[in-house]
C-alpha cells in the first residue's frame, strides 16, 4: 500500500515537473522577446541619458545629470505642456463623442454591433500615413470637400479647412476614437440591465439612472479608453505637422530632432525616458483609482 | 499524447530561436570584400535615376545596394556609429567639411573620371566648404536654392526683401521649409549678418524676426512646398522647390515666380564622396563616373526633373523636347552669383537648434 502510494507520488511530482517545464518553455519566447525588445532597449536609454554628447553626436561615456535639468529651460518645458494640452483636449474629445457610440454600439442587435464594430477598427489597419494624406486630399482648397461644395453654389471661395485647428481636432478624433470607443463598450455591453431597470422603478429619471448607475459602472471602460487614448497621443506629432501646418513643436518633434539634427542621442534619451515616466505614471494613476491593466490589453 | 508534447516543445524551442534569428553578426546581403562585385550607396531620396542605377549594374556585372536617406545628420550618425558600411555617399555640400575634417571620405582620383569634362565649369569651378579643391568629393547635380516663390495672380503684396513676410497682409498665406539652417541662414542674411554667424546676439535677431514672420505662416514643410502652392492653400513659400514646381507643370511657368528681394539666397549642391572604409574604390568611382555622364543625368531629369548638371550641349538631345524652356534653369543660373553656402558646425546647431525650439514652441 506504502509502495503503491509512494509510486502515485513519484508520478505526480514528475507530472508536475513536466507540467512546470512545458508552461516554462511555452513562456520562455515572450519573456526573451520582452527582456531583448523592450527591457533591454529601455535600460539602454535610461543609461544614455546620463552620458555627455560628444562632437558628431558621438556619446561620451561621462556620467551627467544636464540632460535631465536641461528640461527644465523654459524652450523645453513649454514644448513638454503643449503635448500635454494636445494630448489632454483629444483624449477629452474622443471620450465625450466615443461615449455615446459606443453606448448606441453596445444597444443595437448583435449583427449591426458586429458591423458597427469592424467599421470603427477600418482606420486602424491603414497606415496613419495614409489617413492623414487622405485628409490632405480631402480638406485643402482644392480637395473634394470644396471642390464640391464650389460646384453646387453653396459657397463663394473655399472653406479653409487644412492648416488649423479644426484639421488638427478632426485628424486626432479620426485616429484615436477606436482607442476609447472599444474599452468603453465592452465596460457598457457587460452592465447588467437588471440594475437599469432597478433604478426606474425605484423612481430615479434616465439623467440620474445615467449618473448614479451607468456611468460609475462603466467607469473602468471610461479610464481604460483615457488611457489608451492619452498614450499614444502624447508622442504623435504627425496631425499636427500634416494636417496644423506644423507651427507648433510636439515631443515627438523635439525627440526626433535630437536623435538627426541636433545629433544629440544623450538629450534625446532623457526626453524620452521623461515621456515614459508620464505614461507609466498615468498608468499607475489608473490602477489606483480601480481600474484593471487587462482592459489596457496587459 | 506524447506526440502533442513532443511538438509544443518543439513550437517552443522554435520560438526561442526565433526571437534569436539575425541576432548573430549582422552581414550584408553580399560580401563586402573588396573583389566583390557589389556596391553600397547611400543617397538621397528623389535625385537619382533607378534606370540608371540599373543600366551601371548591368554594363559592370555588379549589383548596386541603394540605401535613401532624407537628411545627412542619418549618414553621418550611420557612418559615426559604424552601421552604415557605404562605398559611396551623396554629401549635401553643408556637411562636406564635417565629412573631410572627421576623416570620413577618401581622396577621389579625377583622372579616373573622365566624365567631369561634361559638367557644367559652375559647378567645377570651386567645391564645397571644407573641400575647396575638390579632393574628396564631385558635384553630383546642379545646384537648387531655397528661394520665396509667390503666385503672381494671388500674392496681395509685391515681394521686395525677406523681411516682406512678416507684413500682416500676407498672414495665413506662407508655406515655409523648416529646416534650420535655411530658415537661420535667410534671416541672418536678411538682417545683414553672415548666414553661418555663430554669434548668439545675431541668432537671437534672426529668431525674433522668424518669430515675426512665424505669425504670418500657415504651414512648415519638410520635404516640399509644391501641393500648398498648387492646390492654392498658400500663396507665398519659401522653398527649395521652384525646379520641382516648373517640372510639375508647365502651366505653373506663368503663375509662380520668384521674388526679387535684396539679400541673396541660399544655395545648395550635392557632392559624390567615397567613404573611407570603402575598399571598393575603382567601383565606386566607375559608379561615380557612370552617375554624371550625359546619358544617366538624362535619366536623373527625366524621372525628378530639375537643372542638368551636364554642360547643354552634351545632353540637351537627350532630353525631351522644350526641356530648356523651363524658366528654372534660367532664373537658377542667374541665381548662381548672388547666393549663399554654408558649412553646418556642431556649434551653430546646437545654438540655432535651441533657438529653433524656442520659435516652434510659441
Amino acid at each position: 500500500m506504502q509502495k503503491s502510494n509512494e509510486k502515485k507520488e513519484f508520478h505526480r511530482s514528475k507530472k508536475t515537473k513536466k507540467e512546470m517545464l512545458t508552461q516554462v518553455l511555452m513562456r520562455a519566447p515572450m519573456c526573451v522577446w520582452a527582456l531583448l525588445f523592450i527591457l533591454a532597449p529601455m535600460v539602454l536609454l535610461a543609461f544614455m541619458s546620463f552620458m555627455t554628447k560628444g562632437p558628431l553626436g558621438i556619446i561620451q561615456y561621462k556620467f551627467t545629470t544636464e540632460n535631465y535639468k536641461d528640461m527644465a529651460d523654459a524652450v523645453y518645458a513649454t514644448v513638454i505642456k503643449q503635448s500635454l494640452v494636445v494630448a489632454g483636449w483629444t483624449t477629452l474629445l474622443t471620450v465625450l463623442l466615443g461615449y455615446p457610440l459606443a453606448n448606441f454600439i453596445a444597444k443595437v442587435k448583435s449583427k449591426t454591433s458586429t458591423i458597427l464594430t469592424v467599421l470603427l477598427m477600418l482606420p486602424l489597419w491603414v497606415s496613419g500615413l495614409v489617413v492623414l494624406y487622405s485628409f490632405v486630399i480631402l480638406l485643402n482648397n482644392s480637395g473634394i470637400i470644396n471642390t464640391v461644395l464650389l460646384n453646387l453654389g453653396i459657397i463663394g471661395k473655399p472653406l479653409q479647412m487644412l492648416y488649423n485647428n479644426f484639421a488638427v481636432v478632426a485628424g486626432m478624433l479620426y485616429m484615436f476614437l477606436p482607442f476609447a470607443v472599444l474599452p468603453m463598450y465592452s465596460s457598457i455591453e457587460k452592465l447588467d440591465g437588471g440594475l437599469i431597470e432597478a433604478s426606474k422603478d425605484l423612481g430615479a429619471g434616465p439623467v440620474k439612472t445615467f449618473m448614479k448607475v451607468t456611468l460609475p459602472l462603466t467607469s473602468p471602460g471610461i479610464f481604460a479608453a483615457v488611457i489608451l487614448t492619452f498614450i499614444p497621443c502624447i508622442g504623435y506629432y504627425m496631425v499636427t505637422d500634416m494636417l496644423g501646418g506644423g507651427t507648433n513643436m510636439m515631443i515627438g518633434n523635439l525627440i526626433y530632432r535630437q536623435f538627426t539634427i541636433s545629433r544629440n542621442w544623450p538629450f534625446g534619451a532623457a526626453l524620452s525616458m521623461v515621456l515614459a515616466l508620464i505614461i507609466l505614471l498615468m498608468v499607475f494613476i489608473y490602477t489606483k483609482l480601480g481600474g484593471d491593466l487587462d482592459d489596457l490589453g496587459a | 499524447m506524447k506526440i502533442r508534447k513532443m511538438m509544443t516543445v518543439l513550437m517552443a524551442t522554435t520560438l526561442v530561436a526565433g526571437c534569436f534569428w539575425g541576432c548573430g553578426s549582422s552581414s550584408k546581403s553580399g560580401d563586402s570584400s573588396s573583389d566583390s562585385k557589389e556596391l553600397n550607396i547611400c543617397v538621397w531620396d528623389g535625385t537619382f535615376s533607378e534606370d540608371a542605377i540599373s543600366k551601371f549594374e548591368k554594363d559592370n556585372d555588379c549589383t548596386v545596394n541603394v540605401t535613401y536617406i532624407d537628411n545627412t545628420d542619418t549618414l553621418i550618425s550611420k557612418l559615426v556609429e559604424g552601421s552604415g558600411e557605404y562605398d559611396v555617399c551623396d554629401i549635401e555640400a553643408a556637411y562636406v567639411k564635417t565629412f573631410v575634417d572627421n576623416g570620413l571620405l577618401q581622396k577621389i582620383d579625377h583622372s579616373a573620371i573622365p566624365n567631369e569634362e561634361y559638367v557644367d565649369d559652375s559647378l567645377m569651378k570651386t567645391g564645397a566648404v571644407g573641400d575647396e579643391k575638390m579632393e574628396y568629393t564631385t558635384p553630383d547635380q546642379n545646384a537648387g536654392y531655397t528661394v520665396i516663390l509667390y503666385n503672381k495672380e494671388t500674392c496681395p503684396m509685391e515681394i521686395t526683401s525677406f523681411k516682406d513676410l512678416t507684413n500682416p497682409k500676407l498672414k495665413g498665406q506662407i508655406a515655409m521649409v523648416n529646416s534650420t539652417i535655411s530658415l537661420y541662414g535667410a534671416a541672418l542674411e536678411a538682417l545683414g549678418y553672415k548666414a553661418d554667424s555663430k554669434d548668439e546676439k545675431e541668432i537671437k535677431e534672426a529668431n525674433d524676426l522668424l518669430t515675426e514672420i512665424k505669425g504670418n505662416v500657415k504651414t512648415f514643410v519638410g520635404e516640399s512646398a509644391v501641393s500648398a502652392l498648387e492646390n492654392g492653400e498658400c500663396s507665398v513659400a519659401l522653398c527649395w522647390d521652384y525646379a520641382t514646381l516648373c517640372a510639375d507643370s508647365e502651366e505653373n511657368w506663368d503663375k509662380f515666380a520668384v521674388a526679387d528681394i535684396d539679400s541673396d539666397y541660399e544655395k545648395f549642391l550635392q557632392y559624390w564622396g567615397i567613404t573611407s572604409t570603402s575598399e571598393k574604390t575603382e567601383l565606386a568611382t566607375k559608379f561615380i563616373n557612370y552617375m554624371i555622364s550625359p546619358e544617366a543625368v538624362a535619366m536623373h531629369m527625366k524621372d525628378w526633373g530639375g537643372v542638368p548638371m551636364v554642360k547643354e550641349e552634351y545632353i540637351k538631345d537627350l532630353l525631351p523636347e522644350g526641356y530648356y524652356d523651363n524658366p528654372s534653369i534660367a532664373k537658377y543660373e542667374e541665381l548662381a552669383d548672388k547666393s549663399w553656402m554654408v558649412a553646418v558646425s556642431d556649434d551653430q546647431i546646437s545654438i540655432m537648434d535651441t533657438y529653433y525650439t524656442l520659435l516652434m514652441g510659441q
